[in-house]
Formats: structure tokens, C-alpha cells, sequence
């Protein structure tokens, strides 16, 4: 209807040089009520995708299909909507397509930073999100100082704008930033604070809008927050570093151009306290104290805290005195310290008690820091100091549990300045802050953080860095308390348990730090040695027959090897944490590696003299003697799987032991020590393992002709036997490697005693008459209990010392003794009375495969040819006295023979059969 | 000459080798040292500290000459001393006491310059930096400590200072064994071996912990390769293992990170390493009593001393000033005898209080190789007084008795020729008349 309307208008113009028509005039009638309206209105409708111009196949496009650029070009719209649609395509755009961001990151900041200033507050929030979720993690790891600097002019810009929402947004944008790019606070430090002061300073707005002064202040906090301050954070060590000299690239250092704000820093504080003073009244005037102006008062507490901080222990030129001058000192004393403590005039909620604490708490912070520069009257530190005391108490809190969960996190502000307050106060208030210190640290969780802060505290009292000493260190006032923290430390461990391990390592770190300084301070050492008792219970202890590991078994390892070190500096180490140690050493759970280091430290602690040589050997000898091996039995090791199996941590540990003791000083003061202690352990029968282990590091610390007694050979001649014939009895003839292991050493003892060997052979030979050999539970052996593995075992034995060409030299000697048993084995053959049948000829194939098999692998070397002979001897032996069974025999040798080299010697051998036989 | 000199914690007395030859050179008697009880100072003569029953209140420390096998000076320190170590021009000594005080002698007078409280337990090992400004301490108690000697003798700074060290690393948990430091100066790295089974290297310029390699078994002694490449360190099961510095190491090994290799060949553990640069080799002791010379590039053994008995736990690679090393004729012996037996033993207390305040260093300018070039005023101030006095009485009076045996000499020659002169006037006077009647008879 609209164009019919132009059309009919443009037939009238036409009409002026024609005729006029005449019209009929008059009023139209009005429509009828039932009439439809038929009027169709229409806008114009873009078709982007419909242009040819452009085509944006291929480009990113944002939901509504336009791309970057004509999405910056509308950020600068006159229209508000369409800004802030433009901004919330740019996100969507960033969203889908990162690349784009980082392709056009300078053009799209450069658009961007104009719209800080925005009129409208949708814009201006949409801008932050963008920056916020999008474009700052977007850009994180580049060249940010560039990016910044394009940013910075046109937030100091809006930071000054008329419009206070413009302003307030600009805090806020720069709080973002800062969050971002840190550095960038120390390059215009001197211009945000005089931003942060000028806004403060507009004393109207911010009791009107809590929230904004709320974001504002946490922003100027945070800003603080990164001034330099003198303690750095210790640069824990980067072990993965390739290279030693390194290049290290240059960061802005943070410390630059910081002296320069002192000034600047000051007037900020001043209009701090003026805004603090500001808020009294009101709080006064209000019936309670709610979130906002909580937080806000706190923010500039916390502020003024910081400042006074860097103040007095910042990186600058100027002193702590220059700058608290007297226009500073006298505000902050009067408007700020004076109106301490802070209270609420009525009493209506839990809550609220709480916050006026934590306000309290964050005063008396700033006036212990301030406390030297102030030189406060003694009625007002008095009323600190009762504050601090209380508040270390927990009597101003609240007793619900948020009360004590804001207690625990704010006590550990005022911590820090235990040290010094206990150091300087007179007795009278020494005592009590100490005391309410201590009892701060016994009654808070132990798995608190606060724990942790008392803990640091602790270290700070106990052991001075540098030359700050207490001044009174003989102090009994001082000492007491430090005695109750000391022996608290074993008990908090104890407590702690497995449960939190870093925890435990703070704890076990200052436990070493003290053992490391005890040797300076007699009153320490003495304290430090009395821990033991205590600490015991850390490791293991033994109640009723029952061992009950402590909590040191749960623990990581770096916590282990820790506690394993404070070890080391106890002076004198007492039997009972030995002992509890050493149960712990003993657990099959324990790691090989702390199993060793705590081997390794305790000797390092027996060199230093700190272990008395009686106990440190007793110690080795009962992880000899007592030392679990897993599976129990030698014989099915190789079948079962090895991861079970600590063989090999055992076999370390007998070298590892062998070698310490013969380095412990005169070898032959050593083994007369060690000797005593072997033998008793070794006739108490123990497992073949710990037996060998034992004789190993006998036979280390033992010379050539041995060093051994007449009574212990004695003993050992009672013993060997029983071992040799269980230890070849349970280890498989072939597998030489393990029987070298175990009865190598009796050979080295042969070797150095052939009278041994005689007593040994002496021995054996006694087992198999037949009176010993009735008894079938005899206690000398373990395995080879029954009659015929025990003949077995000593045939298999015979031949093993044989093989063996040292101890074949000696034992050529003991002709008659080997005669003895061989005879006592054939006269066993002969003894029908015992044996059935078939156990005999079993046993006799046996005793001649076992008696040849070694033959088999050299008939032509002479050492082969000799034992040969040797073989010979006995089995003539054997035919002289069991004639009966001689068929029997000669039958098993034909087969044995046949397969011989040593035709020659056989046919010998069996003449003398045939002889005999006749 | 290269020597290698080694000690032990059994008596056996101080051997010493030629590096070069292997022969065996004077063996010096009685000695027992303790780790890093070795020194030699400035090359001149050899000082160790003794062991004694560690219940012992007092301890010793003995000098011996190049030639002579006796002890000739025996100090008694206020301690027992352990560590021992002297500056390269060997004007000063530092002896590291069993309660952590450090003790700072001059070696010419044996006066007691300094002592100063270290450390909380016994000082293990002592080491003087290139210049020989730095000292660094290693403790008993794990702590590493660098201390400057400019600042130990500034009074002025100490009480201005928190404390007296520059730095001190605590990242030890347990004793420390042995401390090298590299070379550049104040840039140098610091390595240090302790029980807890690390070596941990430090950075001195910056103060900071650069790298911690963890090894299998406890490092009892370390040496640098003069390329600081990387550094060697000897451990208690036998090996000798090689951790990289600046070399690569690859992630996956067998000992574990940064380590690249190893030495092997006993199963003795090794308690003392040395370097000597001229030809690459490495020098290590064992607590068999051998002395084990290894080609860093082969990795073979190329020499091997044996020491009496017992374990070695000191090396030291001197080089003996070339007058030393020849066959000294017995004048030159003498001589030298003579210098060392005027060293002063080592004094047990500082002196008092108002010779302390003369407490300033001389610097003189090098000219002079054999004298050191730092040394006390009051050295300097003796040195003159000395020159002056021979200057008045002493030499006025040695001047008189020359002058007085030569007036003597002359009145001898005098009384001879004028006794020759008297017997041959008297022969002539005999002759004339004799001979003229003779003449005069003949003539007559």
C-alpha cells in the first residue's frame, strides 16, 4: 500500500499541467468496524551472504556471519546495542576460531582499548568479559609488554574520566591486568597510586557504593601485594636444569623504580586512614556490620598493612625512620592505633564478633610492625599485648566452628612476631605471651596450617639465624617453653601419622635442623638426647610380645630419609630407639633402598661416635640373624617368582655389613667381638640364609691361619655339619652357583683350620651309626632329617669337598676319618634290619651315580684321573664291607662305567672286586 | 717435579711418589691424619693435623720439611683440628676445629689471627677459593658456608652485618664430606659431597642451589676437571662415578640423572680423589691402601702405589720447586733446614687485645717469588725492627769484631814481616861482614 500511496502522489504532480480533474471532496467514510487491516509494513533486509561484494567463504565469521574486522568496525558504533553485539561476536568469533586472536592480537587491542572509556555500563562489562575470559589467556605467553603498554594509556585515561563509573571500571580493568602481567604495577607504580589516591580521596561515593569501593580496594590490595619486600621466597633448585651456566632471560626486575613511590605510597596511606576514619561513625551509627563494609574496612586495613610493610622492610634507599615521619606516625597512632580494639556496640551475632577479630587482628599486625618507629606509650602496647594474648588463646573468638575456623586462619598474622615480642619483652609478659603461644600450638589441629606457622615459629625461637639471639639465653622463662615445644614434636608426629606427609616433613625437618644446631647449645643437646625416648614410637614399638609399627612405615620416602638422618645427630644413641629402628629394618615391607640408608646413616653415626661400638655390632648381628627371607625355604626359589624374593637385598647386606665391620677399626679386636656374638646366634639354629650370612662376615673379618678359638671351633664343628648337609640336601646338584655361595665359606674355615675339618668329618661320620640315625627329629639339621637323605646328603658332601682342590689337599690328610664314615655308610648298607629292599638299592644307585657323575667330564686330566681314584678308594671301601650287596653294586656300575673313559681304572676296580670276592 | 703425597688415618707415615716416574721419594714419619688433614704450604713444607682419641681435649698439628722424614714443629691448637688448609702462597693456614670454630694462622709468626665461631658441629672440610679471598667450611651439621676474608677481618662490617658468611647453604641433611670449587673466581660453582648421598653444585655468584645429583652409594670424595666439565666422585662402594657439570647427560642411565659413567675396579670404597692437570690424570685412594692413577680418557689404570697400611684418606698433588727436587748439596740442606726450623709452631690463643689493633695487612708487590706477598703488619713491622738492629748494635758490634780481628791480623803480618825483615838484615849484615874479609882477603 505504501508504494501505490508515492505512486498516486506523483499522477498529482503530473496533473498540474493538465486539466484538472475535479475530485469529489467530502469526509471519507470511516472504514467499517469489521474492516481488515490490509496494510503490510516492511524494513529493508540485509542479506550479507547474498552480496558478491562479499563473499566470506573460507573466512572466520562469528555466529552472525561477520568477520573480524567488521566486527571491530561496529565496537565503534554510535549505538550501544550494536557495540556491545559487536563485542559479544568478537568473543564468539575468538571462541570458535583462537587463530584469528592471535593473527590480529594488536589490531584487535587497538580497536578494543577506545571502548574502556565506554559511556555505557553493558558495553564497558562486556569489554571486561571479553578481556577477561577471552583475550588475556589468549595472549598469555607473548611479548605482553608490548600488549600492556598499548592498554595502559587508555585505562589511565578512563582511571581520570568524569563519569565515576568510568572510573571504578578502569580499577577494575587495571586490577585485570595486573592479574595478567604483574610487572606492569612496578612500570607505572607512581601513576596508579595517584589514580587509587585521587579516587579515595572522592570521600562521598564510597559510603554510598560499598560494592564498587569493595572491587577497587581488592584491586589496590592486590597491587601492593607486589611490592618487593626483602624476604624472597627461596628459589627451590631447578634439578632438571641441562646446563649449569645456563643463560637466564632478563625479567623485568621488579624492584626497579620502587623508591621513587615512597612518597607517593605515604599520601596513599594517609587518604587510607582518612577513609578508614571516614568509616567509624558509621559503623557506630550502624546496627550491625555487614559484608560490604567489612570487606571494604578490611581492604584498607590490609592496604595500610602492606604499605607499612614495605615501608619498613622493603627493597629502598631510604630507612624505616625517614619515612615514618612525624605527619604519618602521629595518623596512623592517633586514627588508626588509637580507636583499637574495635568493637561492636551491640551484640547480635556470632558473625560479627568474628569480623571485628579479624579487624583487630590485622591492626595488631600493623602496630607490631610499626611498634619501633611509633615508640607507643606502655598503656597502649599493654593493650596490644593483652589483645595478642587473648587472641592467641582464642578467647575473643567465637566458640562455633566458623569462629574457630576464622581463628585459624587469622592467629597466623600475628605469629610472626612471637620471636621478636618474646625476645625483648620483660619476664612478666614474656611468660604470658609465651605461654599463650604454646598453648596456641598444643590445642590447634594438626593438620592445620596454623600448625605449620607455630612450627616455623618454633624454629625461628629455638635456633637463631645469624647472630639474633635471645638475649637472656639462660633464661629459665625461655627455656621451659622451649623444652614443651621440643617435646612436643615427637608426639605431633605420632599424631600426624601417615595422614598428612607434608606435615610430617616440617615437623622432621625441624626435628634435623635442631639436631643439627644442638651441638652448640648444651641446654638443646640435652633436650634434643631426650627425644629418643619419645621418638621411638615413631619407628616401631614392642608392647607385651606384640611390635606395632609406627607411623614412620606409612610414610613417603623423602619423610623417611629424613627422619633416618635426624638419627645421625643424636650424641648417644640409646638402645631403645635402636631397637625400634631396627624392628622396623627388620619388616619385610620396608623399601631396600631406606632399608640401606639406614644402615649406611647409622654407621656414619657409629664413626662420628655416636653410637657405642657394643650396640652398633649387636645391631648388625641381629639384622643377620634375624633378617626374614622371603620365600622361606631355598629350594623352590627359582620356580617361584623372584619379584617376592629379597635374596638379593640379603646378600647385599652381608657384603655391605662384612665391609663396615672391617673397616670399624683392628681386624683382629673385630672378629674376637663379632666372633662372640656369631656363635651364640649361630647354635640357636637359624634359617640357612642368616646362617651363611653370618659365617660370610666370619670368614671376612677372619685371617689365614684363623683367629677362631678352641671354644668356638668346638662349636662351629657341632654346627657345620648339620648346615653342610642341609645345604647341599635342599640346593639342586646343578645349580653351582648357589651351593659355591653357601658353603664356600665353610670351605675358607677348612681352610684356615684343618682341625675343624677333622671335627666336622669327626661329626659327620657320628651322625650315621645307628644310633644317631633312630632318631629321626635330630635338632642339627633343618631339612636332611630322615635317614637316607642324610646318607644322601653326606655322600653328595663328600664329593663337593672333593671337587673342591684346595680343601682336597687338606682333607687327603683325613684318610682314616673319611675311612670311618665311608665304613659307617657301608656297614648301614649292610644293616638289613632298617631298610627295605627297595630304599636300599635306590639309595645305592644313588650313591654311585653320585660317586661317578663327576668322573664323566675328564678322564684325561689328571685332576679328574686323581678324584677318579679317590672314587675308586671308596667304593673299594664300600665293596670290602658290604660283600652281599656286591651284585647289586657291580650292576649298577657296568652302566655307570660303560659310559667312563677311565676304562683302564675300571678294569683295575673290578679286578680288585673280583679279588676281594674270592 | 710432581709429587704425590698421601696420608692415613692409621700411622704409617706420609708417602710420597713421583706422578711421573712412580719412585718413591722420603717417606715422613708419624703421621695420622684425619680427612683433609693434609696440606702443603705454598710448597715449602708439608702440615698436617693429627687424630688423636676423639675424647681428647687438645689436638696437634705437625710441619714436616721436603728433607727431612722427622716432624721438626709441633703446634698444640686450643681443639682438636681436623681440616686443614693453607693459601697458595702459604703465608696463612685455617684449621677447622671439632667445636665449629674456624682458626686462622699466620704461618710466619704462628700468631692466631682470627678464630671465629662457623658452624654448630665440627668443621669437616676446609677449602681456600683461586684468589684466595673466599674460604668455604663444610660442617658436620650439613652446612656449607662461604666466608670472606675481607669481611672477617672488617670489624666495622661485621657489626653492621647480620652475620659474618656470605652464604650458607643448609640443603644438606647430613655431614659434609668434601667441598671442590671451580674456577672463575667469584662466579665459580661450588661442589659439595655429604653422607645424605648428593653432591649438590652452587652457584657463588648468585647464592643459589644449581643442580643436585643423587648418587647410589655416599660420596666420600670429589674432584673438577680442570674443563669443568664434569666433576668426579668417589663413593663408598668402590666406584668412582662421573657427573656431568656442563656436559651433556642423557635422561636415562644407569646410576641416574646427570651421571654420566663411572671408574671401576675395586670394591674397596674410595676415600680421596686428586687431579693433575698435567696429563689428565686422575688420582684416587682407597681404603685398601692403594693409590690408584687413572687416564680420565681411557679409563684404565696406569699406576698404582701402595701404601704401608690402612686406608689413604689424604692425596695431595705438589709440585716441589726444582732446587728441591735436584740433589741438594749439603750447604743448600743445611740452609734450608735452617729456614724451616724458624717457623714458629702455631699459637693455641689469639694475642691480646691492643696488639690486635695492629691487626692491618701489607700488601707488597710481587717481585720476590719465594715471599709471600700479604702479610701482617706486624710481621713487617718485626722485619724492620730486625733490619734496624742489625743496622745499630748488632752489626756495629760485628763490625768491631771484624775490624778488630783484622787490626789483629795486620799486628801478626806486621810482627811476621818485620821478623823476615829482621832475619834477612841480619843474614845481609852476616854476609857483608863474612864476605867482605873473604873479598878483602882475596883481594889482599
Amino acid at each position: 500500500m505504501v508504494r501505490s500511496k508515492a505512486s498516486s502522489k506523483k499522477q498529482q504532480k503530473k496533473g498540474i499541467d493538465f486539466k484538472k480533474i475535479k475530485r469529489k471532496l467530502g469526509r471519507k467514510l470511516p472504514p467499517p468496524k469489521n474492516a481488515t487491516n490490509t496494510e503490510i509494513k516492511s524494513k529493508a533486509i540485509v542479506l550479507p551472504e547474498q552480496s558478491v561484494a562479499t563473499n566470506k567463504e573460507g573466512l572466520a565469521v562469528s555466529k552472525k556471519g561477520l568477520t573480524l574486522k567488521e566486527l571491530l568496525q561496529q565496537t565503534s558504533h554510535h549505538n550501544a546495542k550494536v557495540r556491545r553485539d559487536a563485542l559479544m561476536g568478537i568473543k564468539d568469533l575468538v571462541i570458535n576460531h583462537p587463530a584469528e586472536l592471535r593473527h590480529h592480537r594488536y589490531a584487535v587491542i587497538e580497536k578494543l582499548r577506545e571502548r574502556i572509556s565506554d559511556d555505557d555500563k553493558v558495553v564497558r562489562e562486556a569489554l571486561y568479559q571479553l578481556f577477561k575470559s577471552e583475550i588475556f589467556p589468549g595472549c598469555a605467553e607473548d611479548n605482553q609488554g608490548l600488549f600492556i603498554s598499548l592498554l595502559m594509556n587508555y585505562i589511565f585515561n578512563a582511571m581520570t574520566n568524569l563519569a565515576i563509573d568510568i572510573r571504578l571500571m578502569a580499577f577494575k580493568f587495571f586490577d585485570l591486568v595486573v592479574q595478567y602481567y604483574p610487572p606492569c604495577f612496578s612500570l607505572y607504580a607512581e601513576k596508579i597510586l595517584q589514580s587509587y589516591e585521587d579516587i579515595l580521596r572522592k570521600n562521598q561515593f564510597y559510603l554510598e557504593d560499598k560494592g564498587k569501593l569493595k572491587t577497587t580496594l581488592s584491586g589496590l590490595v592486590r597491587c601492593l601485594s607486589l611490592l618487593p619486600s626483602k624476604k624472597p621466597e627461596s628459589e627451590k633448585c631447578v634439578s632438571g636444569d641441562r646446563i649449569i651456566h645456563a643463560f637466564e632471560p632478563d625479567t623485568p626486575t621488579a624492584n626497579t623504580g620502587f623508591s621513587t613511590i615512597i612518597k607517593k605510597l605515604k599520601e596513599l596511606v594517609l587518604v587510607l586512614i582518612n577513609c578508614f576514619q571516614d568509616f567509624i561513625p558509621l559503623l557506630n551509627s550502624m546496627p550491625q556490620l555487614d559484608v560490604l563494609s567489612f570487606d571494604c574496612i578490611l581492604s584498607m586495613l590490609q592496604s595500610i598493612d602492606i604499605a607499612v610493610r614495605f615501608f619498613i622492610y622493603g627493597i629502598h634507599e631510604e630507612t624505616p625512620e625517614s619515612i615514618c615521619d612525624q605527619t604519618l606516625s602521629s595518623a596512623l597512632s592517633k586514627k588508626l592505633l588509637g580507636v583499637f580494639p574495635l568493637y561492636p556496640k551491640h551484640h547480635l551475632s556470632v558473625k560479627e564478633d568474628d569480623r571485628y577479630f579479624i579487624l583487630n587482628v590485622v591492626i595488631a599486625a600493623i602496630f607490631l610492625h610499626l611498634r619501633e618507629l611509633v615508640c607507643p606509650s606502655t598503656n597502649v602496647f599493654e593493650k596490644f599485648l593483652e589483645f595478642i594474648e587473648n587472641a592467641l588463646l582464642g578467647t575473643i573468638c567465637s566458640s562455633s566452628r566458623s569462629g574457630k575456623a576464622t581463628w585459624e586462619k587469622h592467629i597466623p598474622l600475628l605469629l610472626p612476631f612471637i620471636p621478636k615480642l618474646a625476645s625483648e619483652l620483660e619476664t612478666g609478659w614474656q611468660s604470658r605471651i609465651l605461654e599463650s603461644f604454646t598453648r596456641t600450638f598444643k590445642d590447634c589441629n594438626p593438620e592445620s596450617s596454623l600448625k605449620l606457622a607455630c612450627l616455623s615459629m618454633i624454629e625461628e625461637m629455638l635456633i637463631p639465624r645469624g647472630y639474633m639471639h635471645f638475649s637472656k639465653a639462660s633464661d629459665t622463662v625461655v627455656l621451659d617453653y622451649q623444652t614443651v615445644w621440643i617435646r612436643e614434636l615427637p608426639l605431633l608426629l605420632s599424631l600426624l601419622g601417615d595422614k598428612q606427609p607434608s606435615s610430617s616433613q616440617v615437623v622432621l625437618c625441624l626435628l634435623l635442623r635442631l639436631g643439627q644446631f644442638s651441638g652448640s647449645n648444651p641446654f638443646l643437646f640435652g633436650e634434643y638426647e631426650n627425644i629418643q625416648f619419645t621418638l621411638s614410637e615413631f619407628y616401631s614399638t614392642c608392647q607385651e610380645g606384640n611390635l606395632y609399627y609406627g607411623p614412620f612405615m606409612r610414610l613417603p620416602r623423602d619423610c623417611q630419609e629424613l627422619s633416618i638422618c635426624c638419627l645421625y645427630y643424636f650424641s648417644n644413641l640409646n638402645v631403645l630407639l635402636l631397637k625400634s629402628v631396627t624392628f622396623c629394618c627388620l619388616c619385610s615391607e620396608l623399601e631396600p633402598f631406606i632399608f640401606f640408608r639406614i644402615i649406611e646413616v647409622l654407621h656414619a653415626a657409629y664413626k662420628a661416635g655416636h653410637i657405642q661400638i657394643a650396640d652398633h655390632i649387636s645391631f648388625f648381628m641381629t639384622l643377620l640373624s634375624r633378617f626374614k627371607i622371603l620365600p622361606e625355604n631355598i629350594c623352590p626359589v627359582r620356580e617361584s617368582d623372584v619379584k617376592v624374593s629379597n635374596h638379593g637385598t640379603f646378600k647385599s647386606l652381608t657384603t655391605m655389613l662384612s665391609s663396615y665391620l672391617s673397616q670399624i677399626g683392628d681386624s683382629s679386636v673385630v672378629f674376637h667381638i663379632v666372633e662372640k656374638a656369631i656363635l651364640g646366634l649361630i647354635l640357636l639354629q637359624p634359617p640357612l640364609e642368616n646362617a651363611c650370612a653370618m659365617l660370610r662376615v666370619l670368614i671376612v673379618l677372619d685371617s689365614k691361619p684363623t683367629r677362631l678359638s678352641e671354644q668356638s671351633i668346638i662349636a662351629l664343628s657341632n654346627f657345620l655339619p648339620g648346615y653342610l648337609m642341609d645345604v647341599v640336601h635342599c640346593i639342586p646338584e646343578d645349580d653351582v652357583q648357589t651351593w659355591r655361595y653357601y658353603i664356600l665359606p665353610c670351605f675358607f674355615m677348612f681352610d684356615r683350620s684343618s682341625k675343624l675339618l677333622k671335627l666336622v668329618l669327626d661329626v659327620i661320620g657320628s651322625f650315621l651309626t645307628d644310633s644317631n640315625l633312630s632318631l629321626p627329629s635330630d635338632t642339627s639339621t633343618r631339612y636332611a632329617t630322615d635317614s637316607l637323605s642324610r646318607i644322601n646328603a653326606t655322600i653328595s658332601l663328600l664329593l663337593l669337598i672333593y671337587k673342591d682342590v684346595k680343601v682336597q689337599k687338606i682333607i687327603s690328610s683325613f684318610r682314616t676319618e673319611i675311612g670311618s664314615i665311608l665304613q659307617s655308610i657301608a656297614s648301614l648298607q649292610s644293616s638289613e634290619v632298617k631298610m627295605t629292599l627297595e630304599e636300599r638299592h635306590r639309595f645305592q644307585s644313588s650313591v654311585l651315580e653320585k660317586t661317578f657323575s663327576p668322573c664323566e667330564d675328564g678322564g684325561e686330566q689328571p685332576r679328574g684321573r686323581s678324584s677318579f681314584g679317590g672314587n675308586i678308594e671308596k667304593i673299594q671301601g664300600l665293596a670290602n664291607s658290604g660283600g652281599n650287596c656286591l651284585s647289586q653294586i657291580l650292576q649298577n656300575c657296568n652302566g655307570i662305567f660303560e659310559r667312563e673313559k677311565g676304562v683302564q681304572e675300571f678294569v683295575h676296580y673290578i679286578t680288585l672286586l673280583e679279588h676281594h670276592v674270592k | 717435579m710432581n709429587v704425590v703425597i698421601a696420608s692415613s688415618s692409621i700411622d704409617g707415615g706420609i708417602g710420597c711418589w713421583d706422578l711421573q716416574t712412580g719412585a718413591e721419594q722420603l717417606r715422613y714419619k708419624t703421621c695420622v691424619s684425619p680427612p683433609h688433614g693434609l696440606a702443603s704450604i705454598g710448597c715449602r713444607f708439608l702440615a698436617c693435623s693429627q687424630l688423636r682419641d676423639p675424647s681428647a681435649t687438645s689436638g696437634h698439628v705437625l710441619y714436616w720439611s721436603w728433607s727431612k722424614p722427622q716432624a721438626l714443629v709441633k703446634s698444640f691448637p686450643a681443639e682438636p683440628i681436623k681440616p686443614l688448609a693453607a693459601n697458595t702462597e702459604g703465608s696463612y693456614i685455617v684449621g677447622g676445629g671439632s667445636s665449629g670454630d674456624i682458626y686462622f694462622w699466620e704461618v710466619a709468626t704462628g700468631r692466631l689471627l682470627k678464630k671465629w665461631h662457623a658452624h654448630y658441629r665440627a668443621v669437616t672440610c676446609l677449602v681456600f677459593s683461586e684468589d684466595d679471598s673466599l674460604l668455604i667450611s663444610g660442617s658436620e651439621d650439613g652446612c656449607v658456608r662461604v666466608w670472606s676474608l675481607f669481611m672477617i677481618f672488617d670489624d666495622v662490617r661485621q657489626q653492621q652485618a647480620s652475620h659474618l658468611y656470605e652464604y650458607s647453604f643448609t640443603e644438606h641433611t647430613l655431614r659434609v664430606t668434601d667441598i671442590v670449587m671451580g674456577y672463575g673466581g667469584g662466579n665459580a660453582v661450588i661442589v659439595s659431597a655429604s653422607e645424605d648421598r648428593t653432591c649438590k653444585v652452587w652457584s657463588l655468584s648468585r647464592g643459589r642451589l644449581l643442580r643436585n645429583v643423587l648418587f647410589p652409594s655416599i660420596i666420600d670424595a670429589i674432584t673438577i676437571d680442570p674443563g669443568e666439565h664434569v666433576f668426579y666422585a668417589g663413593s663408598r662402594d668402590g666406584k668412582i662415578y662421573i657427573a656431568a657439570l656442563n656436559a651433556e647427560s642423557s635422561p636415562t642411565n644407569n646410576y641416574g640423572l646427570h651421571i654420566i659413567g663411572s671408574l671401576t675396579d675395586q670394591s674397596k670404597p674410595v676415600t680421596c680423589l686428586a687431579y693433575s692437570a698435567e696429563g689428565n690424570l686422575l688420582l684416587s685412594g682407597s681404603e685398601d691402601g692403594m693409590i690408584r692413577v687413572w687416564d680420565v680418557k681411557t679409563k684404565n689404570i696406569i699406576r698404582m702405589f701402595r701404601r704401608s697400611k690402612g686406608p689413604v684418606n689424604n692425596i695431595l698433588i705438589v709440585k716441589l720447586p726444582y732446587s728441591l727436587s735436584r740433589a741438594e748439596s749439603k750447604v743448600q740442606a743445611s740452609s734450608r733446614r735452617h729456614e724451616i726450623s724458624l717457623q714458629p709452631p702455631l699459637e693455641k690463643y689469639a694475642n691480646s687485645s691492643d696488639e690486635d689493633l695492629d691487626n692491618k695487612a701489607i700488601i707488597t708487590l710481587p717481585d720476590m717469588i719465594d715471599l709471600p706477598s700479604y702479610l701482617s703488619s706486624q710481621l713487617i713491622n718485626d722485619h724492620i725492627k730486625q733490619l734496624q738492629q742489625q743496622g745499630s748494635s748488632a752489626a756495629a758490634e760485628m763490625e768491631v769484631k771484624r775490624l778488630k780481628h783484622d787490626g789483629q791480623r795486620s799486628m801478626e803480618m806486621f810482627q811476621q814481616l818485620k821478623k823476615v825483615y829482621d832475619n834477612l838484615q841480619e843474614f845481609c849484615v852476616n854476609e857483608l861482614l863474612n864476605g867482605q874479609p873473604m873479598e878483602g882477603s882475596k883481594g889482599n
